[in-house]
């Protein structure tokens, strides 16, 4: 499935530094249709910083984000989401105060018509199972939920790439599964993906066609899950013994 | 859709109360108190709709400053009327704010607040050197037409249910939700693809219309402006209807500016400080109920965790 | 020539009292993230009290540098009394809440202004002169009581700039200002800091406050004039930098003091404002302000 069309997401050489700190070292890689990419590291590789260029909520240093053929202009957040690349946040990216409802419909106001907005909420909603939680106050509800409405935001607003921030982290084993099942129906639905960064190895070893391993801001090694749990570089920096059994 | 009935009738019922109360009193003295109340109303419904977004509008006094001055000068010198001063009013207070608002919303909270602070301070001294509007001393015989002189208070009273109605639909559409995304994770209004910095420029710009107009009505009111009428005071006063009202409810600022107009006219008849009345108000309310009169009244709706979430929002 | 050491020797009095008061506006800023409108009550309280009790301590027999420290002193600690009784009632439970905090302060301002106009009234008082005599330099004239603001409002600023680097309560101060957590993290007491930061700015203005009583008018609303001044000060330097409070206020009383001299001052207030709408074009944190 890989090289034979254009990628949707082309990295090419992509540096971002802090003063004299190297986060991001000419990292190249891409994401092509269809596909759920991971991306994992240890703590402070480089990984957040990547998703914060890609996204535009950082300027890269050096280097270039090609998306759908186009080359994004670096540092402008809501130009790359109208372009299709909608991303979520580690924290939670969804609003406290409104309602489940207004937080998915959040995500259809750049892109949907406005007669089609509230059958785009109700769409996600069913997706995620949130249906009868839309008159709810995201705020109160428990964290599992609130990481799904996060999901939701992004969905709604119906991104050819889906960058998805530690998106399992704190759900329960059903939570998870969830999402992983959304997931993997979000990526085979037509001519889209998802990047994926997340800790929690048992589910992206799961989920992901392909991952990319960070370390200190460059590139380790890329591959598929069975590839990347053999590769000896990797084992080393980053998974540890009891992954690789 | 029964909602948006029962919405629909609740606007129909308090705004044509509101409308027939302002006919039906002849007590002059009580019609000025009822069109300060309409006034004060507006202008703090103007601050709240900048606060959706997180922001502190306290350029507000010079807005409103603006549009009086616009009415006034376009009535008096250049004979427009009063009908069309009032929305031109409106319209130069909205471009002046969108300028003003580019600026200034590029920098947050604490500048952009300080920088409205100085702001109303400076545009007060401009109209003071500027003779054609008056100078220190001010403008005067701002009048409307003599046919509608009577009929003042319920135009005033008209004008402001119509631009309340104008704001909380805005602030009930998907603009509005956008507003308060900004306030509580811009990163999230980002994300989905909105250009957060217009959005806020919009909004400055469609509250300051409101403030213009509410500036114009002042003028026509009082027939006499001066520079004095428009500093920080005016937008700290608004705060206090807001606050004392509940900031957290459409009909905060205008239950506020009711019960803070009413309670300042009494307290001055006693003898008793304005100041020390709005300010001692301001204090309780933030101090001891914090979501105002109306969370008070426990009202608790999808806003009411708002507050609690606040003083994680608003750190810097 | 003249013109210019004159203009110079003003501009750098208006600027020693500004640096006081913004330099108090910056530091409560930086360590609590709150927009302090209560400062310039602070500031106009120790004026009141040392405006009001100094004739009366010099008609009781006092001579006047004597009578000058007493009702300074007074003054100082009444203004820090009001600083203490503001936090603990009000601020302590706002910090790092910008919106809450300044509504809060406008309130304390509205209520001020009231017990202010009642207490002192609203007219003005002038207070007789503590060091007569002018100095007389290059031709430019400096009254010596001015000379005693400047000296003592530079000290006091070095005082503050030299303990913020070394003592270990400053340091604990600017750690707060760069990362409260992380500070309390490593066992800086936040809340204590947070309070002494506050009463340490509220001391800065209550010494402008006396410094400046001798060689001003004295009324309940001095306060709003200096407060606008400080935050502009604060703005172009940069929110919660020290260094940036200091050349924010120079500038100001520089604009101020020429501005002042060819035209008048109301117009200065005016270039003053357009310099503020100039400096956040190009830098939107002020221009010391950190990102």
């Amino acid at each position: 499935m890989r090289s034979e069309t254009s990628p949707l997401l082309k990295v090419e050489g992509l540096c971002r530094n802090f003063g004299g700190l190297m986060a991001v070292d000419t990292l190249d890689f891409d994401v092509h249709a269809g596909e759920i990419f991971g991306l994992i590291g240890p703590n402070g590789a480089g990984k957040s910083t990547t998703f914060n260029v890609i996204s535009g909520f950082l300027p890269p240093s050096g280097g270039s984000v090609r998306f759908r053929g186009e080359v994004l202009p670096g540092g402008k957040a809501a130009a790359a989401s109208r372009a299709g690349l909608v991303r979520t946040f580690q924290h939670g990216s969804y609003v406290r105060s409104m309602s489940v409802g207004d937080n998915i419909r959040l995500g259809t106001v750049s892109g949907t018509p406005r007669p089609e907005r509230a059958g785009r909420v109700r769409e996600v909603a069913a997706l995620l199972g949130l249906s009868d939680k839309l008159g709810e106050t995201a705020g109160t509800l428990p964290h599992g939920l609130q990481r799904l409405v996060s999901i939701a935001i992004a969905i709604a607003a119906q991104p050819k790439l889906l960058c998805l921030d530690e998106p399992l982290t704190g759900l329960n084993e059903t939570e998870v599964g969830t999402v992983l099942k959304v997931l993997d129906g979000y990526r085979r639905a037509g001519d889209r993906a998802i990047l994926l960064v997340e800790h929690n190895m048992k589910a992206v070893m799961t989920v992901c066609d392909r991952i990319l391993v960070l370390h200190h801001g460059t590139f380790l090694a890329t591959g598929t899950p069975t590839e990347i749990r053999g590769n000896d570089d990797v084992i080393h920096a980053y998974l540890g013994q009891a992954h690789a059994k | 859709m029964d909602n948006k009935r029962k919405t629909v009738l609740h606007w129909g019922l308090g705004g044509g109360a509101a409308i027939l109360l302002s006919l039906v009193l002849t007590d002059p003295y009580l019609r000025s108190v009822l069109t300060l109340m309409a006034i004060s109303a507006l202008l703090a419904a103007s601050l709240r709709f900048v606060m959706l977004m997180g922001e502190l509008n306290f350029a507000l006094a010079a807005f409103a400053g603006l549009g009086a001055y616009a009415a006034g000068y376009m009535n008096t010198a250049l004979s427009v009327p009063f009908v069309l001063a009032l929305p031109l009013a409106g319209l130069f207070t909205a471009v002046a704010s969108a300028l003003f608002g580019a600026i200034t919303l590029r920098a947050k909270g604490p500048y952009f607040l300080l920088i409205g602070f100085t702001f109303t301070e400076a545009v007060r001294v401009v109209y003071s050197k500027i003779p054609a509007l008056g100078g220190t001393s001010g403008m005067i015989g701002i009048y409307p037409p003599l046919s509608l002189d009577d009929w003042m208070a319920g135009i005033v009273v008209a004008t402001s249910v119509i631009l309340l109605l104008g704001l909380f639909a805005a602030e009930r559409s998907d603009f509005g939700r956008i507003l308060l995304a900004i306030r509580e994770n811009e990163n999230v209004a980002r994300s989905v693809g909105v250009n957060t910095y217009l959005c806020k420029v919009i909004a400055m710009s469609c509250a300051c219309f409101v403030a213009g107009v509410a500036g114009g009505l002042h003028a026509f009111v009082n027939t006499v402006i001066s520079p004095g009428d428009f500093s920080y005071l005016l937008a700290a006063f608004a705060l206090a209807y807001v606050k004392v009202g509940g900031e957290n409810y459409f009909l905060g600022p205008i239950v506020g500016a009711v019960v803070l107009v009413a309670l300042s006219h009494y307290a001055i008849g006693l003898g008793g400080s304005e100041h020390f009345l709005y300010g001692g108000a301001i204090i309780v309310a933030v101090l001891l109920m914090p979501s105002g009169i109306l969370g008070a009244f426990g009202k608790v709706g999808p806003r009411s965790v708002e507050t609690k979430v606040r003083a994680a929002r608003h750190a810097v | 020539m003249q013109h210019v050491i004159q203009l110079g020797a003003t501009a750098l009095q208006i600027g020693a009292v500004y640096i006081l008061f913004s330099l108090g506006l910056t530091l409560i800023f930086g360590v609590m993230r709150i927009v302090n409108f209560v400062h310039g009550h602070i500031f106009a309280i120790a004026a009141l009290v040392v405006a009001s009790l100094l004739p009366r301590l010099v008609e009781g027999g006092f001579a006047a540098p004597t009578a000058y420290v007493l009702a300074s002193l007074a003054g100082i600690g009444a203004a820090l009394g009001l600083g203490a009784l503001i936090y603990f009632f009000g601020f302590r439970h706002f910090q790092r809440d910008l919106v809450g905090s300044f509504i809060l302060s406008i309130g304390f301002v509205l209520m001020l202004d009231g017990v202010l106009l009642s207490l002192f009234g609203g007219s003005v008082r002038g207070v007789p002169e503590i060091f007569p005599g002018t100095l007389s330099v290059a031709g430019a004239q400096i009254t010596m009581q001015r000379l005693f603001l400047c000296a003592v409002a530079f000290l006091m600023a070095a005082i503050l700039y030299w303990a913020l680097a070394h003592t270990k309560l400053g340091k604990a101060l600017r750690a707060v200002a760069y990362d409260h957590e992380a500070a309390m993290m490593v066992g800086v007491p936040y809340g204590r800091i947070a309070f002494l930061g506050f009463l340490i700015a509220s001391f800065l203005a209550a010494l402008a406050g006396a410094l400046l009583a001798p060689v001003t008018i004295v009324s309940p609303v001095i306060g709003t004039d200096y407060l606008i001044k400080g935050f502009i000060a604060v703005i172009i330097g940069g929110l919660g930098s020290v260094p940036g409070a200091i050349l924010g206020s120079f500038f100001v009383a520089c604009i101020e003091t020429v501005g002042g001299y060819y035209l008048d001052s109301s117009y200065a207030s005016i270039a003053i404002f357009t310099l503020v709408i100039v400096v956040l074009l190009f830098w939107p944190k002020g221009v010391l302000g950190r990102g």
